[in-house]
């Protein structure tokens, strides 16, 4: 899910920086009425770098190994604050492991940002309907990877036909992620719940 | 566990090294951005040529660098390879149900170089400076404070966590768990992983209570100074001038 320094154009480039900033300017403005930026920033630093570790975890998968991107579980613990863990997390996946590109970062973060607080709304009302949180957890994990992959597919062609072939290899490639996404976050949210509720967006019943 | 270490030769002593922060970042963004657009394969591969000379100047020993990019240059490689195939044009090589085209080749290699012109630069900005100097120049060119702050914080816990998951990871397997891709250890790691974030989240607020009693008010405090000489301008001239340079040459032209 990284798109490297030098594919995309350059109107392309500069919408993914316009639609990082305002979700970042909106995000920060949410957070800010509710609570204490001071607090905040000490915590959410902590959660950011938690999941930043948690997707350097390599799975074997036949003679290659992927790395999850968990941003569907990112959007259920981090609720929309989890597009700006996303942005922090890829500024230093680029600058520190040189992976994905400086230019992308914008597209990349709504890319992965995005899907992540759709998931946050998907969970936090199927919760209320009474959806048990691990199947929820396995819905929103594979739809937020689905999601990214979407828009993946979506970016690449509105910068040229000629990467028709580029996306639909990117998007195969996605397929398998959907479901290890959607079963790791399953078990990470069901574990959450039992352990330490607090974390999922979701009220104590009784 | 292996930690991050681009600023493993951040001590050394060359006109990267001791170029100012904040013209370093301004110029090496700007050449990054500029980079990333060349038009034309040989202002491209002149691009790679010019950071290849940053290496030497800088240097880092050429092999740590090798080391350092060599995976995220393969993975940006096989765009060559997927465009090669997928892209329509005159065939070179055909193979009954896909061929490889020149044009492909000819925009895969534009992808190429222009990507691996801004990844080296990337690195030797990060490279040649330690990574407080870099917060440092960000908070003194206005970046916003909270976002530096977030990034600061994140990046320094990084090295705590990554310790911490070492240890749920070393007692996984001193109890004989072994990693496949099945349901059983997906759902292992998954508890690993919900552990890893509970602990996480306990720890953030016994650092936000640390952070609290020692005085911080959510505002940096800085204690030291960069200061512009004669020769961070003619770097810095050098440096602009050619980012814009590839830019303008092939409309010229």
């Amino acid at each position: 899910m990284h798109i490297s320094d030098g594919v995309l154009s350059a109107p392309v480039i500069a919408a993914g920086w316009a639609i990082t900033i305002i979700f970042l300017l909106v995000t920060f403005r949410l957070k800010m009425k509710e609570s204490d930026m001071v607090e905040e920033i000490p915590k959410f630093s902590v959660m950011t770098a938690a999941f930043f570790v948690a997707s350097l975890i390599h799975l074997p998968m036949g003679p290659t190994s992927v790395h999850p991107m968990l941003n569907g579980l990112v959007g259920i613990v981090l609720g929309p604050m989890a597009y700006i863990a996303m942005f922090v997390g890829l500024i230093l996946q680029a600058f520190l492991f040189q992976h994905g590109g400086i230019t992308t970062i914008g597209i990349n973060a709504a890319l992965v940002g995005i899907p992540a607080i759709i998931a946050f709304y998907l969970f936090k009302s199927g919760y209320d309907r009474g959806i048990s949180e691990k199947l929820l957890g396995l819905l929103c994990g594979g739809l937020a990877i689905g999601l990214s992959a979407l828009l993946l597919v979506i970016v690449l062609i509105s910068t040229g036909q000629e990467f028709l072939g580029l996306a639909q290899v990117a998007a195969v490639a996605h397929l398998p992620l959907i479901l290890i996404e959607g079963i790791l976050t399953g078990t990470i949210v069901a574990y959450i719940a039992k352990v330490k509720p607090e974390l999922l967006p979701v009220q104590m019943k009784k | 566990m292996s930690y991050p270490g681009i600023d493993k030769y951040s001590y050394l002593n060359s006109p990267l090294h001791s170029f100012d922060p904040r013209a370093k970042v301004v110029t090496f963004t700007a050449l990054i951005f500029s980079f990333a657009f060349i038009p034309e394969l040989i202002i491209a591969i002149f691009a790679v040529l010019f950071s290849i000379v940053m290496i030497f100047i800088s240097r880092i020993p050429p092999v740590f660098v090798f080391r350092y990019l060599r995976f995220p240059a393969l993975f940006i490689f096989t765009i060559i390879v997927v465009m090669a195939f997928t892209v329509e044009g005159r065939p070179l090589l055909d193979l009954h149900y896909i061929s490889i085209t020149q044009e492909g080749i000819d925009i895969g290699s534009l992808i190429f170089f222009r990507a691996i012109a801004a990844l080296i630069l990337a690195f030797l900005m990060l490279a040649t400076s330690r990574f407080d100097e870099i917060i440092k120049a960000m908070y003194m060119l206005k970046v916003p404070g909270v976002m530096v702050q977030i990034i600061t914080f994140s990046y320094r816990y990084i090295f705590v966590i990554l310790d911490e998951l070492h240890t749920l990871k070393r007692s996984m397997y001193a109890r004989g768990f072994q990693l496949k891709l099945n349901m059983y250890s997906l759902s292992v790691l998954g508890n690993m992983v919900g552990m890893l974030l509970i602990k996480s989240y306990e720890r953030g607020e016994r650092v936000y209570r640390s952070m609290i009693a020692r005085g911080y008010t959510g505002n940096p405090r800085l204690f030291t100074s960069f200061n512009m000489i004669t020769k961070d301008y003619i770097l810095s001239a050098v440096m602009l001038t050619t980012a814009v340079s590839v830019q303008l040459i092939p409309l010229l032209t």
